[in-house]
């Protein structure tokens, strides 16, 4: 490895012929840890929650009512799931990353500038690409189906590609040409959203890292000048799981909020 | 100078147009701050397909 931080995660142990990298444990981790916890916090639920369940409740309701201002009611009920799970898991994945040792225990050796590390254990979730990649194609299947059930396989096609204004005549043939011309580079930037979502996390997350290392390395001094970015990198963190659960959210809204116009259209 | 500077460009292209974007952004919800959500929302999609120049550019990285 050349210095700095590599753009893959590495491979630590082959159980039964089955690749485990360190971004993996990371993502185990934190995985297993939101579980237990949502599971200790409503193992006794209380009327006035307290402690973990007053904290699982306080996050959630806060996620959902905003949520519930960015994509409506009807939506809200159906995909929270989803959006609720992917923010609290990108949220806790880029924090725990952030952990002083997360990126520096691991297996290395000896030269004579000092210890460097090869392997190191753990590498942060979201700085691997198969991890955000995977939520972004599990988006764009899940985007396909509500797509499907909120709108049906007509609405969906007449969304991307129908003529979206009234006119007639030979205007209404030119309409149908540019409005057909403009789905089609709407198909085009919709299959680029897996790509861009996935790029965009890992982009910065990796980057974020990166970072870090490199003023770690700043000679002396470098443990002063990490805790700016440190702060930086919580921000970011918490940005990014934002904007993760927002663009899917909205990409979900642009194509669904046609439903209420459908009964009113459908009747003239 | 090696390198491929269509992505160095594409980055700035892009860092231009989120930094637009977040002033205007801010300016909006500084006058109008019962919108903020709104335009949190607009300014968020905004900003999503400035960035997305940069990965169509790293994308013809040769």
């Amino acid at each position: 490895m050349e210095h700095g931080l590599s753009q893959k995660a590495v491979e630590i142990a082959r159980p039964f012929g089955f690749p485990v990298t360190n971004s993996m444990v990371v993502m185990w981790i934190v995985a297993i840890a939101l579980i237990l916890f949502a599971q200790n916090a409503t193992r006794t639920m209380k009327q006035v929650p307290d402690g973990p369940q007053n904290l699982l409740e306080w996050l959630i309701e806060g996620l959902y009512r905003f949520l519930e201002g960015v994509i409506g009611h009807h939506l809200v009920e159906r995909t929270f799931w989803f959006f609720g799970s992917v923010f609290i898991f990108i949220l806790a994945a880029n924090w725990f990353g952030l952990i002083p040792g997360v990126g520096s225990i691991g297996w290395g050796h000896v030269t004579a500038a000092g210890f460097q590390l090869d392997v190191p254990l753990f590498r942060g979730a979201n700085a691997d690409v198969n991890m955000t990649l995977a939520m972004a194609l599990v988006f764009f299947a899940c985007w396909i189906v509500w797509a499907l059930q909120e709108i049906g396989l007509k609405g969906f096609f007449k969304e991307l590609f129908a003529p979206k204004s009234e006119s007639a005549g030979p205007m209404r043939v030119l309409m149908i040409v540019v409005f057909f011309a403009a789905g089609c580079l709407e198909v085009i930037s919709i299959l680029f959203r897996p790509v861009s979502l996935s790029f965009r996390l890992y982009g910065n997350i990796f980057a974020g890292e990166t970072m870090l290392e490199t003023m770690a390395r700043v000679p002396h001094v470098g443990w002063l000048v990490q805790i700016p970015f440190y702060f930086l990198e919580l921000l970011v963190g918490l940005v990014q799981a934002l904007v993760f659960m927002l663009l899917t959210a909205v990409f979900t809204l642009l194509i669904c909020q046609h439903h209420e116009e459908g009964p009113a259209t459908a009747h003239d | 100078m090696g390198g491929n500077v269509h992505v160095g460009l594409a980055a700035l292209g892009a860092a231009l147009a989120v930094g637009w974007i977040g002033a205007k952004a801010s300016e909006a919800v500084g006058r109008n701050p019962g919108s903020a959500t709104s335009v949190m929302v607009q300014s968020i999609l905004a900003i999503a397909f400035a960035e997305a120049i940069v990965f169509y550019a790293l994308f013809l990285v040769k």
